[in-house]
């Protein structure tokens, strides 16, 4: 009895111990290791899954999508679970069509535990890869941006980049409504990785989509036009600009040369640039519009106000004749424009005196920024009245010692079609279902003023300098320009131009405005001779796509 | 107390289903959206006008001239 006292109280202490040590060991774990622990149980079960908010979509005016996201499939890897690298970089090489000899080293360098193999692949072929069940390669599903268009409009939309954010153009301009918000989800998976509890949730916001006052079909038009063009007369480049007149609208901005949205990385940066906008060129004739109208408006001529005009004119220390010899000539107004004569606009201009002159090359918009919606304008340079020599009132009022940007451009002529009224240019029409937003307008001119000058533009394209802008069936207005450009060095080049046209049409209730520039043409240099076709060509399209009826229908060849 | 428990676990499992049935949803929708991207984007690619010009070149087709043209002013033919 003793003996089984003894082992019964063994026992006890052994149980004793035993449940000591246990109650010690719950107490370390729940006590003292718990957080930890919690922390490591939580890493093990629970995860964050986050949804990225997708991109808006870019549409044209017509509603067809210029730029969308499209599903991908990111692929990582980590090394340290990786025991071939040289299999794996085969594997992974040869479904993502990617070079083995580029992925080996990522996969092989150990010291790393994460690194991406291919950002954004094709979601077909990943799955093809995901299928191998390659132990340490990861695959995430991720919004990469297209655009279905291709080259069209390129310059305008810019890009997104890898983390969709935007990078350059409409994309950066308006990234903060176009960008989603991301959601997030907290979940608790069982050991099979299924979601068993949905800890917290937070919904993700998609982007708003915008709808631009771009037309594809224009856009795309103008864009063939403006490469022919180039290739015809072997330019440096070209750009244009199609407005509608009656809201400031912009229907298509070309530039010429292009590049492919898509495939962004491979276009340098100098031809990623949305020249109509970010660049400024000498005007030459096309700024007379602006020295006529001011005239016109301080009521010092009349259309019909002839001069006695030499073929060349002293001003200060210059000598500036017209474009072509002739003699003295006796030219109304309306003459000097439909001809073009500097002698005429600067004899026209001095009527006026500088400050005159001043205040209205500023209220036509130059020298400051049209407001575009558009990342990097730039407001163009226009001389401070203190800053004027003798000679500015014999270059500036035709176009020289001034640089503007195609759009500041634009919209000036914009204002003379749409009766005096200037409308601030814009791309975006609006943002998802939201209403137009009201856009800012300023009167340039009065309404007669800006009829009398509509008129005398007819006459330059009827009888003057842009009669290569004629249209059948329509009556156009417009102005030629042509302007040799700046050496480096100083004084102006005699090999290098800028040819131009701005045009309206149909002029007698205008919807379109169309300015094309020709960068550095070569075999000719004049806006009507290379200029003007390619108004002509774009204008044609544009009138046919919009079905503007013709206002002037006598001018079309019979039919049968 | 049997039968709360049973209860309380019948509950618990129901909720398990249904986070289950939740996820699976979400995967699915996340499947559709990134289909519907994928057909939008085919869309907009072969409705391109760019192609469609030039895939209508290639037939022969040539853009119809101003003079090709006719506009009917149905203000006037009513009058």
């Amino acid at each position: 009895l003793r003996l089984a006292n003894r082992r019964i109280r063994l026992l006890l202490a052994v149980f004793v111990f035993a449940f000591a040590a246990l109650f010690l060991r719950a107490a370390w774990l729940q006590g003292v290791r718990a957080q930890d622990l919690g922390r490591l149980a939580q890493s093990q079960h629970r995860a964050t899954v986050v949804d990225p908010g997708g991109r808006g979509t870019i549409y044209d005016r017509a509603g067809v999508q210029l730029a969308i996201g499209r599903q991908a499939t990111t692929i990582y890897a980590n090394p340290r679970q990786i025991h071939d690298p040289r299999a794996v970089a085969l594997a992974a090489g040869k479904t993502l069509r990617l070079d083995p000899a580029d992925l080996y080293p990522l996969l092989a360098d150990r010291s790393r535990g994460f690194v991406y193999l291919a950002r954004k692949a094709d979601p077909k072929r990943a799955k093809l890869l995901e299928r191998q069940q390659i132990l340490g390669l990861g695959f995430v599903p991720e919004e990469q941006r297209v655009y279905p268009q291709g080259r069209v409009a390129a310059h305008v939309l810019g890009y997104a980049g890898t983390d969709n954010r935007g990078l350059a153009g409409l994309e950066l301009a308006i990234d903060e409504t176009l960008r989603g918000r991301p959601g997030r989800q907290t979940i608790v998976r069982d050991p099979s990785g299924r979601a068993i509890e949905v800890i917290s949730s937070t919904a993700a916001e998609e982007g708003h989509d915008v709808y631009l006052t771009i037309d594809h079909t224009l856009q795309a038009n103008a864009e063939t036009v403006l490469r022919a063009t180039v290739k015809r007369w072997q330019a440096k480049g070209a750009s244009a600009v199609v407005l509608d007149p009656r809201t400031g609208g912009i229907l298509a901005m070309a530039v010429e040369r292009g590049y492919d949205a898509n495939r962004y990385p491979e276009a340098s940066r100098d031809l990623q640039r949305n020249r109509a906008v970010t660049d400024t060129y000498e005007p030459g004739s096309t700024f007379k519009v602006v020295t006529v109208s001011a005239v016109l408006s301080e009521r010092l001529v009349s259309p019909n106000t002839a001069f006695t005009l030499p073929y060349e004119i002293n001003v200060a220390d210059r000598v500036i004749h017209d474009a072509h010899p002739r003699g003295t000539e006796r030219m109304t107004v309306d003459e000097i424009i439909s001809r073009s004569s500097n002698v005429g606009t600067i004899t026209l201009a001095q009527l006026l005196g500088t400050h005159r002159l001043a205040d209205w090359v500023e209220r036509f918009g130059f020298g400051q920024k049209s407001g575009i919606d558009f990342p990097g304008e730039t407001r163009g340079i226009v001389p401070p009245l203190e800053r004027w020599s003798g000679s500015t009132i014999g270059t500036l009022p035709i176009g020289h010692g001034i640089a503007v940007t195609p759009v500041q451009m634009a919209a000036a002529y914009a204002a003379v079609a749409n009766e005096g009224v200037w409308l601030r240019p814009h791309l975006v029409e609006r943002i998802g279902a939201e209403d137009r937003p009201s856009v800012a307008a300023r009167r340039v001119l009065s309404r007669p003023v800006a009829r009398q000058v509509m008129s005398m533009m007819r006459d330059v394209v009827v009888e003057g300098t842009g009669q290569e802008a004629a249209l059948p069936g329509y009556q156009v207005a417009g102005k030629t320009g042509t302007a040799a450009k700046p050496d480096p060095d100083g004084g102006y080049s005699t090999s290098r131009y800028v040819a131009s046209f701005v045009g309206v049409v149909p002029a007698t209730a205008p919807r379109l405005v169309v300015l094309v520039t020709v960068d550095e043409p070569q075999g000719a240099i004049w806006g009507g001779v290379i200029a003007a076709p390619a108004f002509q060509d774009i204008a044609r399209f544009g009138l046919q796509y919009l079905e503007i009826p013709p206002d002037a229908p006598h001018t079309l060849t019979d039919r049968d | 107390v049997a039968v709360l428990l049973a209860g309380v676990v019948a509950l618990n499992v129901a909720v398990l289903r249904l986070n289950v049935r939740f996820e699976e949803l979400g995967k699915e929708r996340a499947k559709l959206r990134a289909e519907n991207a994928e057909l939008a984007s085919q869309i907009a690619t072969r409705a391109a006008s760019a192609r469609i010009h030039t895939l209508a070149r290639g037939r022969g087709l040539v853009p119809a001239g101003p003079d090709q043209w006719t506009y009917l002013d149905l203000r006037r033919e009513s009058r």
